[in-house]
């Protein structure tokens, strides 16, 4: 693109929102699998719907931050790069300790760990290898990763209440029908969809000399409860109703109040608010 | 026998189908002016041109669509899990999916315009509402029609794939071959209309885009009824030639010779494309002419 | 291509020796690792099994990573008329082929593993055919633009002169025969990748979920995360490789064309990291 990438500079520093964006995402997963294998409910589900807003806020922060630097392609492949490793390493993070019965405990952290560890690997080929020398890549792109992987940790938490390959590979309350399941449908792929455009989106829609964090951040956030919408719909096949109509009413309140206050933000920034009126031309 | 002749029906209604999709998905596009044309509505306020197009950054076309498409058979899949009729939960699905559209669509003009306030470009509220439906009316015939390509591909001809996984590798296709066909002529032929046909556009003329209408200033309404004369029926030709290509050769020839007439025959197609772009290049080159200038 | 007088490349082109040595270094103790793995029965297979599963995997992102340099992709510019190539980003009209040839790849993974990867390479062939081909409809009979490189003075493989056909203020525009030709490698070579990663992974999960205690049909769940996975491996892939030519390049004749052999050891290291978390999907504790 030839507009010049700008980012706001002030605001709350970046270091501040990863440490709350990682902190909101992997305390939800923890109350989530908290209630499910120690209270023995599925209504924590929607915990999984605030862990991806969580990561999403956290990711969007660090978007803003390595595309400042104009990397060449456009905003989007950063979120479907962060998306492809997260894959990978929240699928084996799910799968590794799942014969022990304290495993799903580790599935969090061994999910940060291991996009950490891929994100670091795909951050140096790019500015070493490749030579991009940009000086945030490296971190960003392990930030990234982990963003990725935690966000559908959230999702299939949000969808199947779990996030252990028992979960996401068994079809809820239609039995062991692998086939239905979280992995087996391809519903990861609605995850991984959901989670890459969100994760960009925020940055990219902002994106111009007057943005400004708080409007991103807002964005982030309605984009986050917007993807939750669907997944709480999708929800409904894997875990029970209540929980379902949990994180669907807690997913379309959240974005009702998140858009109206993004479109009042808007309204703040915008040079002007005009209703079929037409514009008027300087020079001429 | 009649699995083939079934499989050939299969064929001609997704070929039809991402005909439809291809050109819908490209008017959309164009109306709501996504991808890189969109650069220039970007640049256009910073040069001084204020204008009333629409400014749909939600991401190139491709992962745009994908999402849309992925989520629609996902949410479809779940809907038919639930025991809902097949039309029905397509239908409520594809809705669903652009419902999330118009929410990504009104999200990057509200921010794309806010941000461009250092140089005067307003937020046009009566845009915001036409547009936004016209966009949503046109992703959703692109949806629901690769939805239900992707439907039959998995149930009755019975593709390995989940309808979610056949919905991300239909759904940047759709996106990358409705963006290919007709991103240069939405972004060329209409945005620089006031420059010469026949040439690309000069780079010195960046951002100059046309911004008034027949009467009146131009909308991206406007531009949904030019580009759907040309880019969205081109479009919708190549989606569905790759579509119905794709299926044709692979139900018609694979059982022959061990799997591999599918390919022989799709390597004949590719020599066969070959040829017609080589004809079509060297036909171009007799008939316009070298320019002058050079 | 070493016949056409190119710029040199500039800084940002530039192999980095050091860099690619250590990152290939890192690629091989990956594979060691997933041998040792396999080894003590940590994979399922055997350590030789798992070095061919990993080993190929390596071997399709390599692929992946050398036909993304033949896609011509023009970018903002290209919807302009103001550069040639495909008016879209590279990363995703590279998956976009990638995944139609994944389609056709993974329909006939019943045929074996040489039909699958050849079919899948000509169905991503098959659509960048189509693309290309209407893409340069588009500039022809819609626009009457014919097409011009920017690059090159003689397209390599015509012998059309390019200079004079390129319109006034502009770097070329449309898609020339090495272009349109470059597209169909690209799709072809991502095709092949992308079916290779998928059918390994497929192979491995088919033999490693009745270990791990799936014993009812597993088929739709390693059909689903080879699938993803693969999908995920892919866009990975591109993304760096778009990273490598920084988004826009028009085919095999490009200057930036030379800058392959970083994708490739790029995409060595970043497909041995990622397939080897993706094996221990079913690594057995």
């Amino acid at each position: 693109m030839s507009v010049k990438v700008e980012a706001s500079a002030g605001g709350v520093p970046h270091n501040t929102v990863m440490i709350i964006g990682a902190l909101i995402a992997l305390v939800s997963l923890y109350i989530g699998i908290a209630g499910n294998y120690l209270l023995g409910i599925d209504w924590f589900a929607v915990f999984g719907g605030i862990a991806v807003i969580g990561a999403l806020v956290w990711g969007n922060s660090t978007i803003k931050k390595l595309c400042s630097y104009g990397i060449g392609t456009g905003v989007p492949s950063a979120g479907m790069l962060a998306f492809g490793a997260g894959t990978a390493a929240f699928i084996a993070a799910s799968a590794i300790f799942c014969g022990f019965a304290f495993g799903i405990w580790l599935v969090p952290i061994l999910t940060l760990v291991l996009a950490l560890i891929l994100g670091l690997i795909f951050g140096w080929i790019a500015n070493s290898v490749e030579n991009m020398k940009i000086p945030v890549m490296t971190r960003s792109i392990a930030e990234l990763s982990a963003v990725g992987a935690i966000a559908l940790a959230g999702f299939a938490l949000l969808a199947t209440g779990g996030v252990d390959l028992l979960s996401i590979s068994s079809a809820g309350f239609i039995g062991l029908d692998v086939g239905s399941s979280f992995l087996g449908a391809g519903i990861i792929a609605v995850g991984f969809m959901l989670g890459a455009l969100a994760l960009q989106h925020p940055f990219n829609a902002c994106l111009g000399p007057g943005e400004k964090q708080d409007r991103t951040n807002m964005l982030a956030l309605e984009c986050g409860f917007l993807s939750m919408i669907v997944m709480a719909v999708i929800s409904f096949v894997f875990v029970s109703p209540i929980a379902g109509w949990i994180s669907l009413i807690v997913a379309v309140l959240g974005w009702i109040i998140t858009y109206a206050k993004y479109v009042k933000l808007s309204k703040r920034d915008a040079a002007a608010w005009l209703d079929a009126t037409p514009f008027e031309d300087k020079e001429e | 026998m009649q699995e083939i002749i079934i499989g050939i029906g299969v064929t001609a209604l997704a070929g039809a189908l991402a005909a439809v999709a291809g050109a819908a998905e490209d008017t959309e596009s164009n109306i709501g002016s996504q991808g890189d044309p969109n650069s220039q509505v970007q640049l256009a306020p910073q040069m001084g041109y204020t204008h009333r197009i629409y400014n749909k950054a939600v991401s190139g076309e491709p992962p745009a669509y994908t999402l849309w498409v992925t989520l629609a058979c996902g949410v479809a899949w779940a809907f038919l899990m639930m025991g809902m009729n097949a039309i029905l939960a397509i239908v409520l699905a594809s809705a669903l999916a652009t419902f999330v559209q118009g929410v990504y669509a009104t999200t990057a003009y509200l921010g794309r315009t806010a941000s461009l306030s250092k140089f005067g470009q307003p937020v046009f509220i009566d845009v915001l509402k036409s547009v936004t439906s016209v966009t949503m009316g046109h992703a959703f015939v692109a949806i629901i029609a690769t939805v239900v390509i992707c439907y039959l591909i998995a149930t009755i001809i019975g593709h390995p794939f989940s309808l979610p996984l056949l919905g991300i590798v239909w759904g940047l296709a759709l996106g990358a071959a409705g963006s290919a066909t007709g991103n240069p002529y939405y972004g060329k032929e209409r945005q620089y209309q006031n420059q010469k046909f026949g040439a690309g556009v000069p780079i010195s003329a960046s951002g100059n885009i046309v911004r008034y209408a027949e009467a009146g200033q131009r909308s991206s309404i406007d531009n949904g009824f030019f580009t759907s004369k040309f880019g969205g029926p081109a479009s919708g030709l190549c989606f569905g030639l790759i579509v119905f290509l794709e299926l044709w050769r692979t139900i018609l020839f694979e059982d022959a010779l061990g799997g591999w007439g599918a390919i022989i025959a799709g390597a004949v197609i590719i020599v066969i494309f070959l040829i017609i772009d080589r004809c079509v290049e060297s036909w171009a080159r007799k008939n316009y002419g070298p320019y002058t200038e050079a | 291509m070493s016949a056409i007088a190119a710029k040199p490349a500039a800084d940002a082109g530039a192999f980095r020796p050091v860099a690619s040595i250590i990152a290939i270094i890192l690629a091989i103790v990956l594979v060691v690792i997933a041998y040792f793995l396999g080894n003590f029965n940590l994979l399922p297979g055997g350590g030789v099994f798992a070095i061919k599963t990993l080993g190929l995997i390596i071997l399709g992102a390599a692929l992946i990573a050398f036909g993304v340099h033949f896609v011509p992709v023009g970018g903002a510019p290209a919807a302009m008329g103001q550069a040639p190539g495909i008016a879209t980003g590279v990363a995703m009209l590279a998956t976009g082929a990638g995944l139609a040839g994944l389609f056709g790849g993974a329909w006939a993974a019943e045929f074996g593993l040489a039909v699958s990867l050849v079919g899948g390479a000509i169905g991503g062939g098959l659509m960048m055919a189509i693309t290309c081909l209407m893409v340069n409809m588009s500039y022809v009979f819609g626009m009457g633009i014919p097409p011009a490189s920017g690059k090159v003075e003689k397209d390599p493989l015509t012998g059309y002169t390019q200079p004079e056909f390129k319109s006034q203020g502009t770097e070329g525009h449309g898609l020339p025969f090495i272009s349109y030709v470059g597209g169909v490698i690209g799709g072809l070579l991502g095709g092949l990748g992308g079916t290779l990663i998928y059918y390994e992974l497929l192979e491995f999960y088919n033999a490693a979920l009745p270990g791990a205690g799936f014993i009812f049909d597993f088929v739709p769940l390693s059909v689903g995360i080879a699938g993803i996975v693969a999908v995920g491996m892919f866009l990975v892939i591109a993304v760096l490789s778009a990273y490598n030519i920084t988004g826009t390049i028009e085919g095999p004749h490009d200057p930036k064309f030379k800058r392959f052999p970083r994708a490739i050891v790029a995409a060595i290291l970043a497909s041995a990291a990622c397939g080897l978390v993706a094996m221990l999907v079913v690594m057995i504790l």
